[in-house]
């Protein structure tokens, strides 16, 4: 099920794209990570609308009148809470699903790296059996696995004095630390748990996907980093980047919130 | 909300775990391979490289006494006429083992590859093509004799071969490749029309013959690797072919076996067998016998006739081995490691090497 909904397609629409621009498979990721990132768009929209909206809410006198008027029953709290979410259309979840359905496209897309690469027999046999009859395989093996200076179906080194520096991991988590950064809604409320929970994922998701960087094929590092890029791309076609959020010590301008509201 | 954050992390941790073992689990797949002598079998079996008592069946050492399960062992091990067992492992080094014992004699540790074919072994040098598109030939010490003086344009999955004067091999690029035995020196390169998965077959007259990808059997002049002939296969071609001296033997994907007469005696047949075909053929005196995806071995005659299929639990991708009296066959996906058949097909015993 997994094979033939996730990785199957996955492979095959790689291999087309290679086999398009002429043989270079790290283009053919970066294209096929913009391609993806285009069909989940409409999610990403929406988590970011979610999102707002939750900053809002977060920020608003209503709520954090009840926060004060509840302060000793927790359960009384959460109930208003739904209530409140459930009046102004507000999904809790909403903003957390696309950075779920990222999983198993990260984790399809690792698979079908490594089996479009091929580096093995077998690999290379479960490729043959997976590729779609009107793509003449034998006609693309080997691909070429070869991007600027990497193997993408190893993990990346730059040799400097005879050590392994990993500066696509470097890259990656750079990268993925900007987008948290940029991306992640303001919030002045103190007591703010979803802006809590950006501010860890924003120091835990760079450290994790680097790992992964570090640890795994190439080729997933330049999905990463592609995917990184693109979403700083989307969300500053929405208007919703904020950069200054890179500046050391910076704080959100509570005015700001407050003409937003 | 901290419910959402601990969902969040579980999946990322998840992901972590999940890529992880998907990681070990594609870098490790291939099948076995499988040499003998007079008194045991030898397989690299993934994690192990076992010898197999040929009598009894029963397991008589393992190397290394760990198992290695992210750096397997796959490549045919041979042996050396000085009684050195040479088998490379996926972890790019290339070990010699006591038959007798296991106990490791030397390691070669200059590829940066996994050695997927097994090794060429002659009087006094060990050829060994690597997956970092090298050849290398080593003294029976395990020094570096020298590497070839030039790097192949992909990487070289089959073993070589040679007619005392060159090295012959193919390459996952489309080329075969013609090096000088003593020099490392290229002789000649020859392009042919799909990747080259298997190990080349010397024939007579100078004639080399070698599987394509893209079905093709093709043969060549050993001397300027001039193509002479190419017979059309109905599907792509694994393994490298066979011969016997009047034919050469190779099957392919659609599990379609031919024999095509490499001299004016032979007579060209097909045989459709049940199950894609990916091991060399065995030649055995004038039996043939060919292993398929289905979990069939075959015996038949040199002519095509007289086919027996014979049931082997799991798939068969290893080239079988005659040992003696005995058909070794090393399915792949089965309970047994090993399964070793007399001529009439009958199991005389399996390993399972647990």
């Amino acid at each position: 099920m997994w094979e033939t909904i996730i990785v199957n397609p996955f492979t095959n629409a790689l291999l087309l794209i290679y086999k398009l621009i002429g043989g270079n498979f790290g283009i053919a990721i970066i294209l096929f990570t913009i391609l993806i990132r285009l069909i989940t768009h409409p999610l990403m929209a929406s988590q970011i609308k979610s999102s707002t909206k939750m900053t809002e809410f977060q920020q608003s006198k209503q709520w954090q009148d009840i926060q004060k008027k509840y302060k000793g029953d927790k359960e009384k709290l959460a109930q208003e809470q739904m209530n409140l979410y459930k009046e102004l259309g507000i999904s809790p979840f909403a903003s957390c699903l696309p950075s779920i359905i990222q999983i198993p496209l990260i984790f399809g897309l690792y698979q079908s790296i490594m089996r479009a690469l091929a580096a093995t027999p077998g690999q290379l046999l479960i490729l043959t059996r997976v590729v779609y009859p009107f793509f003449h395989l034998s006609a693309l093996v080997p691909l070429n696995s070869q991007f600027l200076w990497m193997n993408l179906g190893q993990p990346e080194r730059i040799y400097m004095f005879g050590v392994g520096v990993p500066l696509l991991a470097i890259i990656v988590a750079i990268t993925t630390y900007v987008q948290s950064k940029v991306t992640m809604p303001a919030s002045t409320n103190p007591n703010d748990q979803g802006a809590m929970m950006n501010k860890m994922m924003a120091l835990y998701m760079p450290l994790l996907l680097g790992y992964f960087a570090l640890t795994f094929a190439s080729g997933l590092s330049i999905y990463f980093i592609t995917g990184n890029l693109i979403g700083v791309a989307q969300y500053a076609l929405l208007g919703k980047v904020n950069w200054r959020a890179l500046i050391p010590g910076y704080k959100p301008d509570t005015t700001v919130l407050v003409r937003n509201k | 909300m901290k419910k959402k954050y601990l969902v969040l992390i579980g999946l990322l941790l998840g992901l972590a775990v999940v890529l992880g073992g998907c990681a070990t689990g594609l870098t490790a797949s291939s099948w076995p391979g499988v040499t003998a002598d007079a008194n045991n079998a030898y397989i690299a079996g993934g994690p192990y490289v076992f010898a197999v008592n040929l009598q009894t069946g029963v397991e008589v050492w393992r190397f290394p006494a760990k198992a290695a399960n992210a750096t397997p062992f796959y490549a045919t091990p041979m042996l050396t006429p000085d009684g050195q067992l040479i088998v490379g492992s996926f972890d790019h080094k290339l070990y010699s083992l006591n038959p007798q014992s296991g106990a490791e004699n030397w390691r070669f540790e200059q590829a940066k590859g996994r050695w997927i074919g097994g090794v060429l072994v002659t009087t006094d040098t060990i050829y060994a093509t690597n997956a970092d598109y090298n050849l290398y030939a080593l003294s029976f010490t395990g020094k570096l004799k020298w590497i070839s003086s030039f790097q192949a344009d992909q990487a070289i999955w089959g073993s070589p071969v040679s007619d005392g004067t060159n090295v012959y091999f193919g390459t996952l690029g489309r080329q075969v490749y013609a090096v000088n035995a003593q020099t490392g020196r290229k002789v000649w390169i020859q392009t042919v029309d799909g990747a080259i998965l298997g190990s080349p077959v010397l024939g007579p007259n100078n004639t080399l013959y070698v599987g394509t990808y893209s079905g093709l059997l093709v043969s060549l002049n050993t001397r300027n690797g001039e193509i002479i002939q190419k017979e059309t296969a109905s599907s792509w071609i694994w393994s490298g072919p066979a011969q016997d001296g009047t034919n050469v033997y190779v099957g392919d994907a659609n599990g379609m076996f031919y024999a095509f007469p490499m001299t004016g005696a032979g007579q060209p047949w097909t045989q459709q067998l049940n199950g894609t075909i990916i091991g060399t053929p065995l030649v055995s005196g004038t039996t043939i016998v060919v292993g398929t995806e289905s979990g069939k071995v075959y015996f038949m005659d040199n002519t095509g006739q007289n086919v027996r299929p014979v049931s082997v639990p799991g798939k068969i991708y290893a080239t079988p081995v005659a040992a003696g009296a005995l058909i070794l066959v090393a399915p792949t996906g089965g309970d047994s490691l090993l399964v070793a058949l007399d001529q009439t097909g009958a199991t005389k015993w399996s390993f399972t090497g647990k």
